[in-house]
């Protein structure tokens, strides 16, 4: 039954006792706060079967939910490389039909249970995404195990699925920070896999049944996968019992090594993406970097937060509080299981674009060359773990971390100790971090903008190798009438 | 499937509730507690019934502005400090302007309630209005439009042109991200007056959601806002609209967009009336979860339509960013092969077939599933609960709109929704902006707002 609402409008004993209270506190100040209230996370508990599927499973019961993700180390650097792009369209094609149901089934299913399903890839893994009403898990690992394993990639789907993608290729390069990123990432790893983030025309045409089923058949298998399930679950016995009916009989088979490839040394890069017509400049600057397992990793994420994470960093109180060049200037520290990438974004106006990058590089140079002030550091620790507990709140912020710890192979117990970590960062540690991943003398800047407006003013941070973008051939499909 | 589908409604109905409580303080401020002491969080939210639909002519984008003058400082807060105080402790903060209402937010470790409510309460008496803030936030703003719409596809004709075209009355129809020699035009003496106004706490609900003490965040509430002085109640603005009998149509050219898009949308009935409830069931079978008409008929049948979003608050947050009148409106990207015309007619004639056959038991609880998980999905997380509590206070008096909004659904049959259908969704109503992509305009002058009218109904 709902709780009794109370429309307490202001009794006579509140009034009487509250005034006196008033005078207690002290308005000119920020009051002393008591020690926090620790949180423990749920155990998790963790089990292989014998076809060599991790199976993590947490309880989670303060909702009526249960978040399942499913995720397999076939992450887009496994692309081969002539087919980028052909991961992310694995992904979106187990949707769309299976040896027993289609795609038609498969939505009305899935909107029936109460549940969401995606399936996506990032450079490292590629994920099944689940979320259902939790008197609907068994069902939904029906659905997964159904997609994951006898996707039939039918031949109609896969034709709208290649005619849609080439639009939608379309609407992301009309946005200057997709651009902007596509282009640095290319620039940052070089001939390596992580160099790409979407397809190509020429890739998304070699899309058949066959490169798509034998990506499937050689990566998406059990002994490459971990299952894992957060949410209101029930009995144990009963839930593993449930998995082994669904995935018990998946056939385990060797998976094609990956060897991570070297990542190419850092350099100093300038590129200006010509976009006629546009009103400001859009930035990305960076270089690779220190990814988890590395030993800088922490040092290196607090002085990311001192530089630019959320709206007391130093670039945000100069860049755009101060000299009101930009709305957003933020860092970036993306950690992938081979290797880091440390970048600094911004927007800004054509007029400013030069000397908000001169002065973006020189907060950027500075982190390495003095040590952090003590109070900027306990500040940026604070929002380190705050933005940590904050983040486990929602039941899907616990299943990302656990796929985090397994795609990128962290110690079992770096939630943990996460906390601890962050608060033992010193600040010669940010210092030598900042020198070897920050300072930017080996930075690939890359600007997306109107170059009529701002290529002269740029040369004052050095030459810039203007790119004219492509006019994308405009491939009229053919009408469906 | 009929049957899981009923049987998880009638057991998920009865045991996922928000608990509130709410009162009021004697100045006038609402208060909405909403405890759960799962995670050591607490979110505060405090929004204030003031929205860009309360601008006056010459000062479009004031509202927003204004509320980037809020991060500015106060009495006991130097400016740039608010950021620091909430970050530095560990939590996040935001503020957004909507049509009808601007809200602030801080989520934060449960043991800085206390610093929240300082912040909270310290700008609402005594706000740093200086000409130096408004200066810097002037820019800062007109930064945001540069890149959040002049410099996006679609973004600048959504949110200049749909509203000029669907409504009659200046309070929605223009921007409300404002022009720049609007926002250039405004004073500290607007400020002023714009805070006295709207921002006194009889004018405000606050919310506190997640772990805390009862008895402590009341005390603490009182000791914070109980010293700030009511204003009397703002004179609200007419935002009745002209009475119009044909929809509109207008075609725009793009020069950022690559794929051309449309809006279409209708002028939407009264706020928690049947009707609006039978359109809210209305736009979920047709663009809610996987399996609706427009990804079934449109994206995989007809194969025209690549992607959309719709819904009663399109193309803001939801369905509450409005008070009455709104309208429902769609948004969807389709192939260059198609012509608008086309596209319009092919969602027209969804609509007309529910109006015409109805909604089946089987589609309707399917669409009814949808809606129960989005409902306890959204409300995971105390600031997801604080914003729906303190929406539902300001814009209805009701916080308990939250569970009752859903049930109120859950009750829509086919027959209504054939009725809503016809009356409100027909052609004659239908107001379609065309989006085309342009080339870009030659450098060295200011981009046209080019825009013609054309057959696109």
């Amino acid at each position: 039954m709902r709780p009794l609402i109370a429309f307490i409008t202001v009794s006579a004993i509140a009034v009487s006792a509250l005034p006196a209270l008033a005078q207690t506190v002290d308005l000119t100040k920020p009051p002393v706060s008591r020690d926090p209230r620790p949180y423990k996370l749920p155990p998790v508990f963790e089990t292989k079967l014998p076809n060599g599927l991790t199976v993590m499973l947490a309880e989670d019961g303060r909702f009526p939910l249960v978040t399942t993700q499913l995720v397999f180390l076939a992450g887009n650097k496994r692309d081969p490389k002539e087919i980028p792009g052909l991961a992310a369209s694995v992904a979106s094609m187990l949707m769309q039909g299976t040896s027993t149901r289609t795609y038609q089934q498969i939505a009305e299913e899935l909107d029936g249970l109460g549940g969401t399903l995606n399936a996506a890839t990032g450079a490292d893994a590629l994920t099944l995404d689940g979320s259902v009403l939790a008197e609907n898990e068994e069902k939904m690992l029906d659905l997964i195990s159904d997609i994951s394993r006898n996707a039939i990639f039918p031949e109609k789907e896969l034709d709208l699925h290649k005619q849609n993608r080439k639009q939608t290729m379309l609407l992301q390069h009309s946005q200057a920070a997709y651009v902007a990123n596509e282009e640095y990432r290319k620039l940052i790893f070089g001939d390596t896999p992580y160099a790409h983030v979407g397809p190509t025309e020429e890739s998304i045409e070699k899309l058949n049944q066959k490169t798509l089923a034998d990506f499937r058949d050689s990566l998406l298998v059990p002994n490459n996968a971990y299952l894992i399930l957060v949410g209101k679950l029930g009995a144990r016995a009963q839930m593993l019992k449930a998995i082994t009916d669904e995935f018990g009989s998946w056939q385990q088979k060797a998976v094609p090594a990956y060897t991570a490839p070297k990542l190419p040394e850092s350099k100093r890069q300038l590129v200006l993406i010509d976009r006629p017509g546009s009103v400001q400049a859009d930035m990305r600057l960076g270089r690779v970097a220190a990814t988890y397992n590395d030993p800088a990793f922490f040092p290196e994420t607090v002085g990311g937060i001192i530089e630019g994470g959320g709206p007391s960093s130093r670039l945000f109180l100069d860049i755009r509080e101060k000299r009101g060049y930009a709305y957003d200037v933020h860092t970036e520290l993306s950690a992938l299981a081979d290797g880091g990438n440390f970048s600094t974004v911004t927007q800004v106006r054509n007029e400013v674009a030069a000397d908000a990058l001169q002065g973006i590089l020189e907060h950027l140079d500075r982190m390495g060359k003095e040590p952090v002030e003590k109070q900027e550091l306990s500040d940026a620790k604070s929002y380190a773990n705050g933005v940590f507990l904050l983040g486990m709140e929602p039941q899907r912020g616990l299943a990302d971390k656990l796929t985090q710890i397994k795609v990128m192979n962290l110690p079992k117990n770096y939630l943990e100790t996460y906390t601890t970590r962050i608060n033992s960062v010193e600040p010669d540690q940010i210092e030598s971090a900042a020198k070897k991943y920050l300072a930017t003398d080996t930075d690939t800047i890359v600007v997306v903008g109107d170059a009529s407006q701002i290529e002269e003013p740029l040369k004052k941070i050095g030459t810039f190798q203007v790119i004219q973008p492509e006019a994308p051939k405009q491939d009229p499909a053919k009408p469906n009438k | 499937m009929l049957c899981a589908a009923a049987t998880v409604l009638a057991a998920a109905e009865s045991d996922f509730h928000i608990p509130f409580e709410k009162y009021k303080l004697q100045n006038g401020m609402r208060v909405v507690l909403s405890r759960d002491t799962a995670v050591p969080v607490i979110a505060l939210y405090v929004i204030y019934d003031v929205g860009a639909r309360s601008e006056e002519k010459g000062r479009t984008g004031f509202a927003h502005l204004f509320e980037h003058m809020m991060f500015e400082g106060s009495a006991n807060i130097k400016k740039g400090e608010h950021f620091k105080y909430v970050s530095a402790n560990g939590g996040q903060m935001n503020g957004s302007t909507h049509p009808d209402y601007t809200d602030y937010f801080e989520t934060m470790p449960s043991n800085k309630l206390g610093l929240a409510l300082w912040l909270e309460s310290d700008r609402m008496r005594s706000l740093a209005i200086t000409a130096e803030n408004l200066k810097d936030q002037q820019e800062a703003v007109k930064q945001e439009r540069r890149l959040s719409f002049d410099n996006q596809p679609y973004n600048t004709a959504i949110v200049d042109k749909w509203p000029a075209l669907v409504y009659g009355n200046f309070q929605s129809s223009h921007s409300l991200i404002g022009s720049f020699e609007d926002l250039e035009a405004a004073s500290v003496d607007d400020v002023s007056k714009f805070f006295k106004t709207y921002y006194a706490p009889n004018n405000a609900v606050l919310v506190i959601a997640g772990d805390f003490e009862t008895v402590e965040a009341k005390k603490l509430v009182e000791q914070y806002f109980g010293g700030i002085p009511s204003q009397p109640p703002p004179t609200r603005l007419d935002m009745t609209e002209p009475v119009r009998t044909a929809g509109k149509s207008e075609v725009v050219k793009d020069q950022h967009a690559r794929v051309p898009g449309l809006v279409i949308g209708w002028p939407a009935p009264k706020r928690h009336s049947d009707e609006w409830y039978a359109l809210g069931m209305l736009d979920s079978v047709l663009t809610g979860g996987e399996s609706c008409r427009m990804q079934l008929d449109l994206v995989k049948g007809k194969q025209t339509v690549i992607q959309f979003e719709a819904g009663l608050g399109w193309p803001f947050e939801s369905f509450n960013d409005f008070k009455d009148p709104g309208e429902y409106a769609a948004f969807v990207l389709y192939k260059p092969n198609y012509r608008a015309q086309q596209i319009a007619d092919e969602i027209q004639e969804e609509i007309d077939r529910i109006a015409k056959d109805g909604v089946d038991d089987k589609e309707l609880d399917r669409v009814k599933a949808v809606l129960r998980y989005s409902k306890v999905s959204g409300l995971q997380s105390s600031l997801g609960r604080a914003k729906l509590l303190g929406q539902y206070e300001l814009l209805d008096g009701k916080p308990e709109m939250v569970d009752q909004d859903f049930t109120n659904l859950f009750k829509v049959t086919s027959a209504q929704i054939q009725v809503a259908a016809k009356k409100y969704l027909n052609k004659e109503r239908r107001d379609v902006l065309v989006i085309q992509p342009a080339p870009p305009s030659p450098p060295a002058t200011p981009p046209p707002a080019a825009s013609r009218k054309e057959d696109a109904k």
